[in-house]
């Protein structure tokens, strides 16, 4: 199991930087602009901290996990079928789903929320970076701002989240690549399906969570 | 992973896009090939994203009332809903989702034709594979993406709206004219050219990685998962870069 979050980690750790990061910049680009207009620069880190812990870290880091690791184990498990190695397996006696997809579950939920609190620190500081260095606003304001509104409810909430998604990506990418059919492109379809299922399914309970976690009226 | 075989796919893939530039795109597209791949791209791509278009506008709704509550500013949640979704979030939302339904598709099904030595087949028969299979993709997602971006944008607002007035309570002529008045159709210009690119990057990166993908089941699986893991990183820092000529 371990195993499979190293990998898993390994290669999901690079794109959720690479995409949480430049979130982070535009969300200062285009918040300072709003702010200019009132006057209220200041609040610009408040209203980003909220935004990347609650909702786009959560949200982006488990888009790329869905696209990095859950394709992966999609395509892995479906390969195995198509070669027979899973049958190889059942014929061995040793329970295919047992030894193959729960590890690779349980390693994808943990690595979600492990991988949720690296995507935050990164798109905060890409938040940072343009918002001191690019447009010249005060670092320390900045800094002393960040912890406004957030509260330490809200780190757990998006924990909470993070690894309810990665569940979900988990049980959707094996389940899909355990039951493949109809040889490489079946392989293709299953990864395929894998990202936009398990995308569309933890949407869909991300505005459940945030209303339930956040109380109804926001 | 190592720096100079980064460096050297990197190079693989420019001479993979000057090769489809130079080839590809300087004669007449194959017969009545670009309008199927546009409807397999498009309408195969959009109830997917309008499911997360409007889910992505519940959200942010939510969280804007959430963040402006404490200073008062409870109307503001249309302004933040303008800004953030029309500008920001529902054309990299469209384009995430199409890199993650037709991109992938299209990664997969040319890695199929590779193992399967189909496009060796084309060669042979004369016939050029950049310009058979590449161009009505590159030209069908040119034709797509910009509409998909534009109904992403209104099925966004239009959930948005419902969950701030029927959820939050708000009063919704006052949100839609907050809304209305950080946007102009300069926003939406923008966005559509965000598309364009999007679409183009996209197309690229999933057919370069189904081009030179490895045989068998696993290559097509491994080409068709990094596609879409480059393909959606690389709109992302386009995005970025976008971002910051148009407005800033």
């Amino acid at each position: 199991m371990l195993v499979y979050m190293d990998t898993c980690m390994r290669r999901c750790m690079l794109p959720v930087l690479a995409v949480v990061f430049p979130f982070g910049m535009v969300i200062s680009l285009q918040g300072l602009e709003v702010f200019r207009l009132f006057g209220a620069e200041r609040l610009l880190s408040s209203l980003a901290s909220v935004a990347i812990i609650r909702e786009l870290s959560p949200v982006l880091a488990s888009v790329l996990i869905a696209a990095q690791g859950g394709s992966a184990n999609a395509a892995e498990l479906g390969a195995m079928r198509i070669e027979e190695e899973l049958d190889a397996t059942e014929v061995m006696a040793v329970d295919s789903l047992s030894f193959h997809v729960v590890p690779r579950v349980v390693a994808l939920t943990l690595a979600c929320t492990v991988l949720n609190i690296l995507g935050t620190i990164g798109g905060l500081a890409g938040s940072f970076l343009t918002a001191v260095y690019m447009k010249g606003e005060n670092a320390g304001v900045f800094l002393s701002g960040l912890g406004t509104y957030t509260t330490s409810f809200d780190l757990f909430a998006a924990f909470l989240k993070t690894a309810v998604f990665g569940l979900i990506i988990g049980l959707v990418s094996c389940y899909l690549g355990f039951n493949t059919k109809g040889g490489a492109a079946g392989v293709g379809r299953a990864v395929n399906n894998t990202v936009v299922y398990s995308v569309l399914l933890f949407i869909t309970a991300n505005y459940f969570m945030t209303s339930a976690l956040f109380g109804v009226a926001g | 992973m190592n720096p100079l075989n980064w460096l050297r796919s990197l190079g693989q893939f420019t001479y993979f896009c000057m090769t489809f530039f130079r080839t590809g795109l300087t004669r007449r597209p194959p017969e009545g090939e670009v309008f199927k791949e546009a409807y397999n791209i498009g309408v195969r791509s959009l109830p997917i994203l309008m499911i997360i278009a409007a889910f992505v506008g519940t959200n942010l709704t939510l969280q804007g009332h959430h963040a402006f509550e404490p200073i008062g500013g409870q109307n503001l949640v249309g302004m933040f809903v303008g800004l953030a979704g029309v500008r920001e979030l529902a054309p990299i939302i469209a384009a995430a989702m199409v890199a993650a339904k037709a991109g992938t598709e299209m990664a997969s099904q040319v890695a199929v034709m590779r193992s399967r030595e189909q496009i060796d087949a084309l060669e042979v028969m004369g016939v050029n594979s950049y310009w058979y299979l590449i161009t009505p993709r590159f030209l069908g997602i040119l034709l797509v993406m910009p509409v998909l971006t534009t109904l992403a944008i209104y099925g966004m607002l239009a959930s948005a709206y419902a969950v701030a007035v029927f959820q939050l309570g708000l009063n919704g002529p006052e949100f839609i004219e907050f809304v209305f008045n950080v946007t102009e159709i300069r926003d939406l210009l923008i966005g559509n050219i965000k598309a364009l690119f999007f679409g183009a990057v996209i197309c690229l990166v999933c057919c370069y990685h189904g081009y030179h993908s490895d045989p068998g089941p696993k290559g097509v699986g491994s080409a068709t998962n990094r596609a879409v893991v480059t393909a959606a990183v690389a709109c992302v820092m386009l995005n970025y870069l976008i971002s910051e000529i148009a407005y800033a």
